[in-house]
Parts: C-alpha cells; structure tokens; sequence
C-alpha cells in the first residue's frame, strides 16, 4: 500500500450473522520509522510511528494496541470481534508527531 | 559434531521430551518455582527484558501454555517478520485475556507491543507484522482478567537487520 500517510483500510467478512466472531483485517498506510537510519545525506531519519491504536464497537473501546516503531512499515493487524449487535466498527491510529487517523466500517447482518 | 556437543543434544532433547510429557499435568499444577524458567524457557537476557517482565508482570509465575506464538524459524527480512498469537483461553465477562504482550529480547526497544482486549473480541487470534534486529528469542505473554500470566517463546534466526 503506497498511499498517504493514515490512509486506512479495514476489511471484514461480507456475510456475518449475529454473535459471529468475525476477524478484521486492516492496514494503514506509514513509515513507521525508527529513528535508527539515516537518510542518503547521512542525517539521521526522525523516528515517527504509531503508537497507539483504538478499537471501539458502537460506544464501547473494545481494544487498544500500545505500539513501537518496532511493527513494520504500514502497519497491519488483525484481530477478532464478537458481533452481536449492528454498529459502526472505528479504529484511530496516533502517531509520535500528533497524527490521527481514522476509519470506520459497518457491521449489520446478512437477512436470511 | 562433538561428543561433548552430541551428550548435550541428547540431554537436551530428553528435558524437551519430558517437558511435553509433563506439560499436561504441569499446566494445571500450582507453580512452585515463581519466575524461575523451565527447562525449556529462555533466559532473561539483559536488564531491559529483566524491568520489562518486572514493571509489567511484578514477581507473578509466568507459565508456559494457553499461548501459541507462531513465527518463521528463519527471518530473511528483518524489516518484515510475520507474527501469528493466539490462545485457548475464555473470552468471557468474568474470566478473559486483557493483554497480550510481544517481546523481542534483542530489539532496540524490546516491548514491542502490548494488545489491550476486552471479552467483546471474542477470541485471542492476533496478527501483524514486525522488525527485528537480530537472531533472538521472542516472548508473547498474556495476562488475564484475573492476574494469570501464560507465555509462548520460539527463537526466530534474522538473517537481515530490520531495526537499523
């Protein structure tokens, strides 16, 4: 993914029935640097990463991730939701600078 | 290979092969060692592994069990290392995992990231993507709702530094 910085996807499966535990892919688009390179005129490349993501589920934070500039560049994760109720899905990412990101998907369920 | 190396091959594919045997029975037994590591556990290397597991964990047991971490044998890429953490334990209102914990005792900042859950997610089956610097042992350790520390450990071999 080569988009802008904070450009997010989320991904989750096309039909879920309630109560499923559904698992959510997503990415956002960052460099995720260390601090620990130089750039090609020897000056040393700021680290800038992100540091903190949040899940919410409706009105609940159902997750948080502490991270480093350990997890790679345009970070994935993935992790699991019990969906037992139809409501928007947001995650924000925040980085060392200030940046916030944000995307949203929403789960409803497939009419039988 | 040695004789000497050769005896200690052996000796240790014996306390492998006992630690699985035992394992069942071990899982359910209370500790009687604290934090000392099994057999098959890794040391703690370096003071910063030593506060992280402290300033985290206190004096708590950490087990092996209830945890599998999954990552290639060898990392050609450091930059880019695939990283699978899942668990058999509940997702439950009164008894589930609220944090998983990743850490890579050769990194430059060796908690490399901690996953805060609630009973809402249902199920501990984490994925991502990380650097490593070198060849080192890798520990992901959850703790639950009730103050219960589990871990998984595999040795990843990085052939390409990721951290720089």
């Amino acid at each position: 993914m080569a988009g802008e910085i904070g450009e997010a996807r989320i991904r989750i499966p096309d039909q879920i029935r309630k109560g499923d535990v559904i698992t959510v892919h997503s990415i956002v688009s960052h460099p995720m640097d260390t601090g620990f390179f130089r750039n090609r005129d020897g000056d040393p490349i700021p680290a800038y990463f992100i540091k903190d993501v949040v899940v919410t589920y409706g009105e609940s934070d159902v997750a948080r991730f502490e991270w480093t500039s350990g997890i790679s560049r345009d970070p994935v994760v993935t992790f699991t939701l019990r969906a037992d109720r139809e409501a928007p899905l947001t995650m924000v990412w925040t980085d060392n600078k200030g940046g916030v990101y944000r995307q949203s998907v929403h789960i409803t369920f497939a009419t039988a | 290979m040695s004789s000497l190396s050769r005896r200690n091959f052996l000796r240790a594919a014996a306390l492998t092969t006992g630690a699985v045997l035992g394992s069942g029975l071990a899982a359910n037994a209370e500790p009687l060692l604290g934090r000392q590591p099994g057999p098959e556990d890794p040391e703690v290397p370096n003071e910063e592994v030593a506060r992280i597991l402290r300033e985290r964990f206190g004096d708590r047991p950490i087990r092996r069990g209830h945890v599998s971490l999954d990552m290639p044998a060898v990392a050609e890429d450091g930059r880019v290392v695939p990283v699978i953490i899942e668990s058999d334990l509940p997702m439950a209102p009164d008894a589930y995992v609220k944090g998983v914990h990743l850490i890579v005792d050769h990194n430059p900042d060796a908690h490399l990231a901690a996953f805060h859950l609630t009973p809402a997610i249902g199920s501990v089956a984490i994925t991502t993507r990380i650097k490593m610097k070198r060849t080192t042992w890798v520990r992901a350790i959850v703790e639950t709702s009730r103050g219960e520390l589990w871990a998984d450990y595999t040795k990843v071999l990085v052939t390409l530094n990721g951290c720089g």
